[in-house]
Order: C-alpha cells, then sequence, then structure tokens
C-alpha cells in the first residue's frame, strides 16, 4: 500500500550569480508514497520550483546540484546520465507546468503530443498510441476527445490545455507527479475543477503526486503532507491536518494570517503581516533564515543555525521556540503577526 | 434608476460618485483577411452605481468583460452605448485631465505600468507635472510625505523600479494614483501578482488609505476572499452581464445567481478536510464570439430549465441588489412566445 516513490535526502542546488554563488535549495529532505500528494509551499523565490527541476533533472544548465539521496523507485536518479533520465521522465516520473501555453508546442497537434511518450517509452504502435490518447482525453474530462487529436494548443481555452497537460503527463502511468502551480494561470472555477480532476486520477492510478504552490488554501484542500519551504530551506513539515491545526513555525502561523478566510477574518479589519523583506540567499546565513522578520526571534535564533526538530507525529519544525507555541496560548486561527 | 436596499455599512447614501447607465462595448473582431468580422460583445447594457465611501468589488472569470468596464469607467475607452457619469456629470463632456483629478487606477502588474526609465521620485511627481499642480517647490514635499503614507522609504526617492520588489512597486503605483487626491480609485487585480505576505500589506494599506482619506473604491479580482475583505458591495460578472449584484454579507451568505453559487464553492480556504468542490460547472467557458442563446449562462449552469435556453432572463431586485435568473422572478407572458432584448 504505501509502496515509497521519491526519497529525497539532503538535496541542494547552487546558483551561480554575479555577485556570488546563490544557495537556493539547502538541504531539502522529504519522502513520497503512492497514493500520497505532498504539497511543498512557499513564497517566491524559496527554492520550491527548483526542488523540483532538481528531482526532474531539468535545472538549467549552469545551476550546481547536490543530494545525498536522490531516489525514484529504487533507481538513483544521480548517478543516471542525461540518456538514462530521459527514459525516466515523462515515463515513471512526469511533470506538470503552470503555463500550459509556454509548455505545449505550437506546431504540434494535441494528438502528437500526446503520443510522444508513449511511442518514446513504450514502442506501441501509432494505432495503440492514439486509443490510449483518446481514453485519456477522455479520462480528463474532455469530450469529442478523437476529434480534439487534430487540434491545435492555441484552439484550446487555459483549463482545456492544462487537461491535456495531466492527459500527457499520465499517458505512461508514471509512478510521481511532479506539478509546478499547475493551476496558478486558470480562473478561480477552472482551478476547481482542475485539482478536484488532479485528486480523483490520483487515486484512481495510486500515484504519489508532489503539488507546488504557494496557495495555502489549495494545500489544506489537497495535501495528504505538506513541506512548508522558506528561504531556501524546510521550516515545518507535517500531516496537513496537524500543520494547519497546529502551525509551529512562525513562518507558517505568520502566512496564514496573512490570508483573508470569508467569515473568518473579520472585513476590513487588518490581515496579518509579514513584515521585511526575504533574506539574500548568496553566501550564507547564520542562524535561522526567518529570524530577521521573526516577531519572536531572540538573540539565541541568530547564533547557530537551527536544525528540523521533530514535533511529534512525523510532524518536523525548524524553531528552537516551537514548543512554546504548541500550548493553548496560540491556537488555530493563528495570531497575526504584528 | 434602480431600487436599492439599504446599506448596512453606513456609508453616504448620496448620489452616486460613478455610475455607469446601460453601457455595452462591443469590437470587431477580425478571424483572418478572408472571413468576414465578427462582432464582440465585451459588455453588454450594464448598470452599475458606486456610491462615496463605498468598495465595490467585481468579480468574474477571465473574459467576463470586468476590465473593458474598468477601462470605459476610467474614460480610457468610449462606450458604444450607454453613459458614464462621475459626480453627476456625463464622463464625455469631461476631459481626460479632469477625469484623472477624480479617478485614478492601480493596475495588477507593478512591473509594467511604472516607467522602469523613471526614478521613483519623477514617476510620482509625473501627475503633478501633468496637471500643472500650484508651487512646484512643494512637489518634493508632497512627493515625500505620499511615500511615506504608503509604506515607502523616503530613501527610495531616486531609485528605478528594477530595483524594487514587487510590494514596493505596488506602494509607488498607489502614491502615484494618490498624488493628486482623487476621489476615486479603480484597482484593477492590484495584488494577484504578489506573494500572499505582500498581498496582506497591500490589502491593510488600501484599507488605510480609504479611512484616512475617504476614498471609494472599485476593486476587481478574481480572488473571492479578498473581496470578501474589502469590498462593502459586490457585483458578479458573467459574458458581459452583471448577473448579481448585493450588499457583501447579503452575497456571501446567501447567493442567489448559480454562477455565484459556484464562484463562492471554488474559493479554497486553508482549511484540512473540506477537500476539493465540485462545482458542477461545465468544464467549458462560452465563445464570447457566439453567445449561448437565452440566458448566456444556461450551458453551465447545474440548475438549468427548459426556459433559460430559450429567452434571456430580467433583473430582478433582490433583498440589497439585484439578480438576472429565471429563478427568481417570473417571464412575462411575452417571454413565453419568443425571444426578447435583455430589457424590454
Amino acid at each position: 500500500m504505501s509502496e515509497r516513490v521519491l526519497t529525497v535526502e539532503d538535496l541542494r542546488v547552487t546558483l551561480p550569480v554575479p555577485t556570488g554563488n546563490l544557495r537556493a535549495v539547502q538541504g531539502v529532505s522529504f519522502h513520497v508514497d503512492r497514493g500520497e500528494t505532498l504539497c511543498i509551499v512557499g513564497e517566491s523565490g524559496c527554492g520550491k520550483s527548483l526542488t523540483a527541476l532538481a528531482i526532474m533533472g531539468l535545472l538549467p544548465t549552469r545551476a550546481e546540484r547536490q543530494a545525498a539521496r536522490l531516489d525514484l523507485q529504487g533507481h538513483d536518479l544521480t548517478s543516471l546520465g542525461e540518456r538514462a533520465m530521459s527514459d525516466i521522465r515523462g515515463n515513471r516520473m512526469a511533470m506538470i507546468f503552470q503555463e500550459p501555453m509556454t509548455s505545449l508546442n505550437p506546431a504540434y497537434s494535441i494528438g502528437d503530443q500526446l503520443q510522444e511518450a508513449l511511442r518514446r517509452h513504450k514502442r506501441l504502435s501509432h494505432q495503440d498510441a492514439r486509443t490510449r490518447a483518446i481514453e485519456l482525453l477522455d479520462r480528463v474530462g474532455i469530450t469529442a476527445a478523437a476529434s480534439r487529436l487534430k487540434q491545435y494548443p492555441h484552439q484550446l481555452s487555459g483549463g482545456l490545455r492544462q487537461r491535456v497537460m495531466i492527459a500527457m503527463a499520465l499517458m505512461c502511468q508514471p509512478a510521481l507527479i511532479l506539478a509546478d502551480e499547475p493551476t496558478t494561470a486558470l480562473d478561480v472555477t477552472i482551478q476547481a475543477q482542475i485539482l478536484h480532476l488532479l485528486a480523483r486520477l490520483q487515486r484512481e492510478f495510486a500515484m504519489g503526486l508532489v503539488l507546488i504552490t504557494h496557495d495555502l488554501g489549495i494545500v489544506a484542500r489537497i495535501a495528504t503532507r505538506v513541506v512548508v519551504m522558506y528561504a531556501g530551506q524546510i521550516v515545518e513539515t507535517g500531516s496537513a491536518s496537524a500543520v494547519f491545526s497546529l502551525p509551529r513555525h512562525p513562518y507558517t502561523r505568520g502566512l496564514l494570517a496573512c490570508i483573508p478566510v470569508p467569515g473568518r477574518t473579520r472585513r476590513g479589519e487588518p490581515l496579518g503581516t509579514i513584515p521585511g523583506l526575504v533574506p539574500s540567499l548568496v553566501g550564507s546565513i547564520a542562524g535561522c533564515h526567518f529570524a530577521r522578520r521573526c516577531p519572536y526571534a531572540i538573540d539565541a535564533c541568530r547564533a547557530a543555525p537551527v536544525p528540523l526538530e521533530p514535533a511529534g507525529d512525523g510532524h518536523q519544525v525548524r524553531c528552537i521556540r516551537h514548543r512554546e507555541f504548541t500550548t493553548g496560548m496560540f491556537s488555530a486561527p493563528p495570531v497575526a503577526v504584528a | 434608476m434602480r431600487a436599492r436596499g439599504n446599506n448596512p455599512n453606513g456609508t453616504n447614501r448620496g448620489p452616486p460618485l460613478l455610475e455607469a447607465h446601460n453601457v455595452s462595448r462591443t469590437f470587431r473582431v477580425s478571424a483572418g483577411v478572408l472571413r468576414r468580422a465578427r462582432t464582440l460583445s465585451a459588455v453588454n447594457d450594464v448598470s452599475l452605481a458606486v456610491r462615496h465611501g463605498e468598495v465595490l468589488g467585481l468579480v468574474g472569470e477571465s473574459g467576463c468583460g470586468k476590465t473593458t468596464l474598468a477601462r470605459m469607467l476610467l474614460g480610457l475607452l468610449p462606450p458604444s452605448s450607454g453613459m458614464i457619469s462621475i459626480d453627476g456629470q456625463p464622463i464625455s463632456s469631461l476631459g481626460r485631465r479632469d477625469v484623472a483629478t477624480l479617478l485614478q487606477p492601480v493596475f495588477q502588474d507593478p512591473y509594467s505600468s511604472l516607467n522602469p526609465r523613471k526614478s521613483v521620485g519623477a514617476i510620482i511627481t509625473l501627475p503633478l507635472r501633468i496637471h500643472s499642480a500650484p508651487q512646484p517647490a512643494t512637489w518634493r514635499a508632497r512627493v515625500e510625505a505620499m511615500m511615506e503614507r504608503v509604506g515607502l522609504s523616503q530613501a527610495l526617492y531616486d531609485n528605478y523600479p528594477s530595483q524594487l520588489s514587487g510590494g514596493q512597486r505596488q506602494r509607488v503605483a498607489i502614491a502615484r494614483a494618490l498624488i493628486n487626491e482623487p476621489r476615486m480609485v479603480i484597482c484593477d487585480e492590484p495584488t494577484s501578482a504578489l506573494d500572499v505576505s505582500v498581498q496582506s500589506q497591500i490589502l491593510n494599506l488600501l484599507q488605510d488609505l480609504r479611512r484616512d482619506l475617504g476614498l471609494t473604491y472599485l476593486l476587481i479580482s478574481h480572488n473571492l476572499a479578498v473581496v470578501e475583505h474589502m469590498a462593502t458591495r459586490v457585483a458578479v460578472m458573467y459574458l458581459g452581464r452583471i448577473v448579481e449584484e448585493a450588499d457583501t454579507d447579503q452575497l456571501f451568505r446567501a447567493p442567489k445567481h448559480p454562477y455565484t453559487q459556484a464562484l463562492l464553492a471554488s474559493v479554497l480556504t486553508p482549511e484540512p478536510g473540506l477537500g476539493i468542490p465540485d462545482t458542477h460547472l461545465g468544464i467549458t467557458y462560452p465563445n464570447p464570439l457566439d453567445m449561448p442563446s437565452g440566458c448566456r449562462f444556461h450551458p453551465r449552469c447545474s440548475r438549468v430549465m427548459e426556459l433559460c435556453k430559450r429567452v434571456p432572463p430580467h433583473q430582478t431586485i433582490s433583498e440589497s441588489g439585484t439578480v438576472e435568473c429565471h429563478l427568481y422572478g417570473a417571464p412575462s407572458p411575452a417571454d413565453l412566445t419568443g425571444a426578447q432584448p435583455w430589457r424590454s
């Protein structure tokens, strides 16, 4: 049942920039089981997208990737060359990107693009590939699938394009799907439909799903487990219910306080904010990365790197004061970070 | 003018500051060299009133016409028919500058709405220059005071937009909009390009400014949670029509139009365990060049009736606003004999 699909240990991504080395991902570890949805959430620049690209082996060439372990169903991804990686990409793991218009090739029909992965990886005949393409378009809720195969991406709406992207990712029945902000470019009603579809397909195919988003609302609704990232590090991780019912890291608490929730936040009352800016990741930061913006920071926070500490039941927090937040004093909904 | 319910927010119920009367806008869309141009009806017979001190939220999916409506309200695009008035005066009788002193926009993308070659100070000073504000010697002090008011350090006066974060840029855009003390600001998706923690700062700022400067807002957003937090009234737009309008409380507590209900159901609040809602909306958004017959929403509506496919619904008065749906308001006998224009 809980077959491990992906194990990531101590993943690091460094990008050379004019001022030095930007340490975009700094020792990220997590795992994904079959049938599980892991959400990686954080704001721009926290390293969540680069984490996904590093797993897929799709980092920009100037970026440097290091990892103690990067294991997909027993395949050690760190040791694979480009040739072997491309046997895995689209086959055992597939990625869904934010903007379906730029990730679909405008010069090829939907049918050609859907069948490409199958014919590359499974060596299916043209006819079999076509049958499978129609079946999957149907599965993602696209009507008149056979006639859609001849269409080009520009002839489809954004929601339909994203459905095609999902169908494409499913073609070879991958064990793992990485979806990077799959609904950010879509309208709210379409977003709900696409997420509904992703959640259903993930169950039906018993895949592992890694969903990367900045939207805590999506995370709460779809995640089995959550990874909260800040400035290249995981600051909190645990089951969705644990993280949302009792967020322990001041950053997670701060983020939740920023979001207006109909019926919960009072209209017109100030929302929580997180003052200050994300620190530069060029060079190293002594101590907690969030300390400069944290209302609870004390001298000890800035003195030494803060490890990710267990907080019971698989919940882990990178905060030396997290135990102080677990008492009823700051129960959900979280306090506004002044 | 339409009858209106009481406004529970206690705002002045004087004459509307900004009003649209039966405004429509069509575009000619060319399909290719050899094909005949077709007419796209982006906004169809919309009436809207924003009173002093109100925050009117305008929501709807992309392509529903909300930005076209905003551009008409700003005087940037003439309506094909209908009239827009500001403070009782037709916008067509006012010059661009007159409109700009009353009404200012804040756009979605602070990366493209600021001139990258001008400094922050120059960007915020520009409206003073254009309107030949009195006492040029005081401009710098006014700009610095405004920067402080919107939470920008005065040290940024000589910086360029590329040196600023997204949130800082949006503050520059707000400062520029407010420097000439307009009465109303039209915010078109003011926070959707920003991170969550920055979004809340900008929303708080907009609330503070509204209270302190007595501003009126039209807030266009696809984020219903943001609209619920900010707006006193909400108008829901679908394919060029306002299908429901009501006080915010009313609309969120008891949405009437099936489209409003689906929109509200799509709001993903951070409440684990609720799962992803099934909105029961069909997956295809209609082509605005090929408008559905009858009610425009009928192909996606979960409560569609035979009548909806043939007859466009009339606007009916609800507790605190209007709704345009056959579920509320019986069709007139004329409706049942044949298709009628939107308003007879």
